[in-house]
């Protein structure tokens, strides 16, 4: 047991004494904004791919959330996101200055789309970790679109807010993500490196 | 309407997003082009596989706790002036330009509230080390040695490792997914760790013999909760970040189910 790298781990946040009552700013964004802590996550998870980025833009997305929160109109989980994006953008601008040439929209049109689906394998048969690694693999602007749809059940209305173009783009950018995703996967799989026993 | 036509509503049609008038026309088109249609079946499995088998990342609970804690208590002028201590330039249009400085700033507070804040206690020794472990597996993605949701391949492994055979209850039914379990040490012995999910939340039960049938007990450390009972001669331990509500129906039915086996 290392017990004391632990208690730097297990920090003791209570967060506000108890003889103080929370201000009503800080209850209510709790209220409403922090329900979606996950979702929140989740996106910055799939928009950085690892797991200590994701932890610094969510921290600075949630503090920015609170510092807007009077701008906060309809829902909020959608809204979060949007922060949660938007940080990101800025976030990976400066400290993954290479990895912006994925915003090129450019990019988006040159992937070819045929008339006819994608000879896609059984997609019920898709190993989980390669399924987590095509997507993962997903150029950015199509992984949104593809987690906030299918992890985040948002219509393309919500999707079309949060990524800042119109309905009609967040379709093509899901047709193309499936399209890629199932032409990555239609290899032959290799379904031998799966531990998990259903 | 075109077979071109039709697969370019596909996505639209599958995802619920493709108007009543139109969803009509191309089921229509469906039924009579056995091309298509095995192309939109494709294109719901390739939705469905997704939905089920992509990660859905859950928030480590001491992020949560942690931002929670970052999160100004006081009326908004005194987070204004918080935030332009924390930035030189002062400029609320700039500050979040500066995402280093800031990360930087909010670590300094948590780790100031931390120092502040930290009270070890002997006599919570166990709750502690239960915690750590879930963090730590949390943290490392790895929480747990044997993955499977089969109660029959996650008790003989464990049971093969250790001097006893802890119990592994089938929740699936009321919604808690076994994933797997794994070994760990605790309280200076080698204990079973079975893994729960329920939707993004991990649930760590941590299970070993014990002598003495020491009372229920429940605490929330650090957004975590924590629940104690013993069955039977074994002792539980489960902690998550689950909510409390979830997480005693959770203690409940394994008590029962538990003492069944």
């Amino acid at each position: 047991m290392t017990l004391a790298a632990d208690s730097v781990l297990l920090h003791h946040t209570d967060p506000v004494p108890l003889h103080k009552p929370l201000s009503e700013p800080k209850r209510r964004f709790e209220q409403l904004v922090l329900l979606h802590f996950d979702a929140a996550y989740n996106l910055a998870r799939w928009l950085t791919r690892n797991d200590h980025d994701a932890q610094d833009v969510v921290q600075e997305a949630v503090l920015r959330a609170f510092r807007f929160f009077d701008g906060l109109r309809g829902e909020a989980r959608p809204w979060l996101l949007s922060i949660v994006r938007n940080t990101f953008l800025t976030w990976v601008q400066i400290n993954r200055p290479a990895d912006t040439v994925e915003f090129d929209d450019a990019l988006v049109e040159i992937i070819p789309t045929d008339d006819d689906g994608p000879e896609i394998q059984a997609a019920r048969n898709f190993d989980r970790k390669m399924l987590n690694e095509a997507i993962a693999a997903l150029p950015l602007l199509f992984r949104e679109a593809l987690i906030l749809r299918e992890l985040e059940d948002l219509s393309y209305k919500d999707i079309a807010r949060i990524t800042d173009v119109p309905i009609g783009t967040v379709m093509s950018r899901l047709a193309r993500a499936r399209r890629l995703l199932a032409e990555s996967l239609g290899a032959p799989s290799n379904i031998s490196g799966t531990q998990v026993h259903k | 309407m075109t077979n071109e036509e039709a697969n370019r509503l596909l996505n639209a049609y599958i995802d619920g997003e493709l108007d009543p008038a139109k969803s009509l026309e191309l089921e229509a088109h469906l039924a009579e082009n056995p091309s298509v249609r095995a192309a939109c079946e494709r294109l719901r499995e390739m939705s469905a596989a997704i939905r089920d088998k992509a990660d859905y990342h859950a928030t480590p609970a001491w992020l949560e706790a942690r931002v929670r804690a970052a999160i100004p208590a006081g009326p908004e002028n005194v987070s204004a002036r918080w935030w332009r201590w924390l930035t030189p330039v002062g400029a609320v249009a700039t500050d979040w330009l500066r995402p280093a400085a800031s990360f930087a700033a909010v670590a300094l507070v948590t780790w100031v509230v931390a120092l502040g804040t930290m009270r070890p206690g002997e006599d919570e020794r166990i709750t502690q080390e239960v915690l750590a472990s879930h963090v730590r597996a949390t943290l490392s993605n790895r929480s747990y040695d044997v993955a499977s949701s089969d109660q029959h391949t996650v008790k003989p492994w464990l049971s093969a490792r250790l001097a006893f055979s802890p119990p592994v209850a089938d929740l699936s039914a009321s919604g808690f997914e076994l994933v797997g379990g794994r070994l760990d040490y605790i309280g200076s012995q080698p204990v079973a760790v079975l893994v729960y999910k329920r939707r993004a939340h991990l649930i760590d039960v941590f299970v070993w013999p014990i002598e003495t049938q020491k009372s229920e007990q429940m605490s929330t450390r650090d957004g975590f909760n924590i629940e104690h009972f013993a069955k039977n001669g074994m002792g539980f331990w489960v902690v998550s970040d689950l909510n409390r509500n979830e997480l005693d129906d959770f203690a409940r039915l394994l008590a029962e189910q538990g003492a069944a086996l």
